[in-house]
């Protein structure tokens, strides 16, 4: 890779695959369209794209983009996932502060505040643009680490924008937190927003909700966590479910009519999946009820493989097929040239990110009492194997980072080989794959986005095609088999 | 615990029988209830010197009973607590209307019981009680301070023989295991009516408060500020506020001597 942007960009751009990309000088008016942006499923199309990033700067991508239905749809779902984090805190920031919570508002820079809201979105759309199978987004409030207090406001962004421009991803906030929530119904709102713009493309993902979110954030109390969570999924399949109002009486929301506009467009729900970390409960309620089961940690390979392990045990014990496709997990990614050279790029963010985001939260408010059933806890305080590295992320060292696996680093070969070897073991069906992290600045997002799209993404996709499975928690317009919709048309074509 | 006491334990179906509450007691002579705080119920000293001349009983919170745990699950709001624990010192068919002690949280929930039933008690005592609010006074969230901070959270000396005591884990690790777990389960179950901000509407109930009433509170206690002593004080009417010098949080530990003086003459003034 050169020296300069320009020569990077340029790098990147003739390694992607199938693509073109050149930087233009020409000052772009706005951010739209330069072509025309035809909607064209199933075939090829070329898309210049301008935009001026936010400190005025021109860029300009030509990216031929093939979006065609092809073999995306068999095997190995890989999603670009991000979190919106401040990039430039100093050095000492982890022994003065947390990064949720409390941090100090008084520490930031607006101006790289709203450079970082960009540059979130453009990764991510750079990842649509680059042959990614979905679009993944968290919910952190007033968290330093990940600004995206609601991921329904981004999602609904990027539903429109792959809508317009015809690309066929997956738009999955991982997500709203239902354990967090008071209003239920508007997050039952939100989702069939999102999925109705987007044509069918929702993923739906609701996660119990960290303790410090949840309760210190939001005012749950930590014992009702739980409850909260049970109560307000039940309410929002059934708001999704039903064409005619009815009435809900619930403990912790009461509703004369609940006759939510509009509804989803996927029937009669979009594909849902939970979120966790290895409480055997949250899993087993994901198998139950059909429902995809995503493990979204830094906490390390390790860590990790308990977990799978654990979840297809209860997978046997439940008596369903190993169905790859019901499992997801997030794994940091780095690629570049080479391995020493990627060691070198991504050392000082994936440091960044790992002290000064998740290991910054300090244990007390990520497990605050209550949160975990006293069997939990005298599990978790006889044996702390779930949390990881979760009580070294403050200070953990990139080698010893990629050592525990909680980042993949490197050239395009030992990324594949990395990953390919962790999914095949654990049996991973939907890898979601967090390329943009810490303080990485954008160009280097972009060069790493691209080269794992380029290099790394089709090496992975055709994971799992050979088993013949089918995908049953993913949206039937990309390919999917949702069960109730298989059901569905089985009954339809009976009659 | 304090070895040689003779502690027994009374079962009692309530609330429809969703709930059994567990009701631990010891000593002889007049009836004593006492509320325990937010971590559960330990006898203490303090307990052990009242036991010499009261009967007491201590229930234990719904939730924090050895191996039911799941009884909070029955529990959706603080007035239905109010209602659990009434419902509890009925069923124990007391001869005479008993005294009743508090601390911290069980403070709080002895107001409550005084405020909304005025005759239950005979007389009140409270030790730094949570309950109210002002913005200008904040109350530390105990449930987020880490284990290292709790012993000058809730003792002015650290090093003083109780603080020693409570923050001294069991020598047995899977002993120590089961007794911190019960700890953090304790005041997930307490903190369930409490969350995020200790001040469920006390305030306008405490006028209500008929008892004869003794506030006792830590000059230093540095989990409620001493200034809430004032606020109690001028709610209840014809209370009385008694400030322990030299005292944490809870003062029936730290100043053990001092305290029991203090409730033995309330106690037996009239």
């Amino acid at each position: 890779m050169g020296s300069t942007p320009e020569e990077k960009t340029a790098s990147v751009a003739r390694k992607i695959a199938g693509t073109q990309k050149e930087i233009d000088r020409n000052p772009p008016s706005s951010l739209v369209p330069a072509n025309p942006m035809p909607s064209v499923h199933g075939q090829p199309i070329s898309a210049s794209i301008q935009v001026r990033t936010c400190d005025g700067l021109p860029e300009r991508h030509l990216v031929r983009i093939d979006v065609g239905i092809r073999d995306r749809n068999v095997g190995m779902k890989v999603t670009a996932f991000a979190q919106l984090g401040y990039r430039q805190f100093p050095a000492d920031f982890e022994t003065r502060y947390d990064s949720a919570v409390d941090t100090p508002w008084g520490l930031v820079d607006p101006r790289e505040v709203r450079a970082a809201h960009r540059d979130y979105l453009d990764g991510l759309m750079l990842a649509a643009r680059s042959g990614f199978d979905g679009l993944v987004v968290t919910e952190h409030a007033q968290a330093s680490y990940d600004m995206s207090a609601n991921p329904s406001l981004t999602a609904n962004a990027l539903a429109y924008v792959t809508e317009s421009e015809g690309l066929e991803v997956a738009i999955h906030p991982a997500g709203r937190s239902l354990g967090k929530t008071r209003e239920p119904l508007r997050v039952a709102e939100e989702y069939a927003t999102i999925d109705t713009v987007s044509g069918g493309r929702l993923v739906a993902g609701f996660p119990v909700g960290l303790p410090y979110d949840a309760c210190l954030n939001n005012g749950i109390p930590p014992m009702e966590l739980r409850p909260r969570f049970d109560e307000n999924l039940q309410l929002i399949l059934r708001a999704w479910r039903e064409d005619t109002p009815f009435a809900w009486n619930g403990k912790f929301s009461q509703h004369a009519s609940v006759n939510i506009w509009p509804r989803p467009q996927q029937r009669p729900r979009p594909p849902v999946w939970l979120t966790g970390i290895g409480n055997p409960g949250t899993m087993q309620a994901a198998l139950d009820l059909d429902f995809g089961f995503n493990y979204l940690s830094f906490f390390g390979a390790k860590a990790g493989e308990r977990v799978f392990a654990r979840f297809w045990d209860l997978v046997d014990k439940s008596g369903l097929p190993r169905n790859p496709y019901r499992l997801g997990m997030v794994q940091l990614v780095g690629v570049a040239g080479s391995d020493d050279e990627a060691a070198r790029i991504f050392r000082p963010h994936v440091e960044y990110m790992l002290h000064k985001g998740p290991g910054a939260v300090s244990t007390e408010k990520q497990a605050i009492p209550g949160t975990i059933s006293l069997a939990g806890l005298q599990a978790l305080m006889r044996d702390p194997g779930d949390f990881g590295l979760a009580d070294r992320l403050r200070t953990i060292g990139f080698d010893e980072a990629v050592e525990a696996g909680a980042v993949i680093a490197g050239s395009p070969r030992t990324v594949i080989d990395r990953l390919g070897d962790l999914v095949r073991r654990c049996r991973i069906g939907n890898l979601h794959v967090m390329l943009q992290l810490g303080s990485m600045p954008r160009q280097l997002v972009f060069d790493n986005i691209g080269l794992f799209a380029s290099d790394v993404l089709p090496a992975l996709r055709g994971l799992w095609a050979d088993e013949g499975w089918e995908h049953h928690w993913w949206p039937e317009r990309l390919g999917g088999r949702p069960l109730q919709a298989v059901a569905t048309a089985k009954t339809v074509g009976a009659r | 615990m304090t070895p040689g006491l003779d502690i027994r334990e009374r079962a009692l179906d309530v609330w429809g029988g969703r709930i059994t509450m567990r009701v631990k007691t010891a000593g002889e002579g007049p009836p004593l209830v006492y509320l325990h705080a937010a971590s559960g119920l330990i006898f203490d000293p303090f307990l052990a010197e009242l036991s010499a001349r009261y009967r007491i009983y201590a229930p234990e919170m719904p939730g924090t009973s050895t191996g039911d745990p799941n009884a909070i699950h029955q529990v959706d709001r603080l007035s239905d607590l109010v209602l659990i624990y009434e419902e509890t010192i009925a069923r124990l068919e007391l001869p005479v209307a008993p005294v009743v002690l508090g601390s911290s949280f069980g403070g709080m929930l002895v107001l409550e019981l005084a405020s909304y039933f005025p005759k239950l008690f005979a007389r009140v005592v409270v030790f730094d009680p949570i309950g109210l609010w002002r913005p200008d006074l904040p109350i530390a969230n105990w449930m987020i301070t880490p284990a290292s901070e709790l012993p000058a959270l809730l003792f002015k000396d650290r090093g003083c023989a109780a603080a020693r005591a409570m923050f001294t884990p069991p020598p047995d690790p899977a002993v120590a295991v089961n007794q911190i777990a019960g700890m953090v389960w304790a005041q997930g179950c307490t903190g369930k009516f409490v969350w995020p901000i200790p001040e469920k509407g006390l305030s306008a109930r405490l006028h209500r408060v008929t008892a004869p009433t003794l506030i006792v509170w830590g000059a230093d206690d540095a989990l409620i500020p001493v200034d809430y002593a004032k606020q109690f004080g001028d709610a209840i009417r014809g209370s009385r506020v008694e400030i322990v010098r030299d005292c944490g949080h809870i003062p029936q530990a730290e100043q053990l001597d001092t305290t029991v003086a203090l409730v033995r003459r309330f106690l037996e003034s009239g």
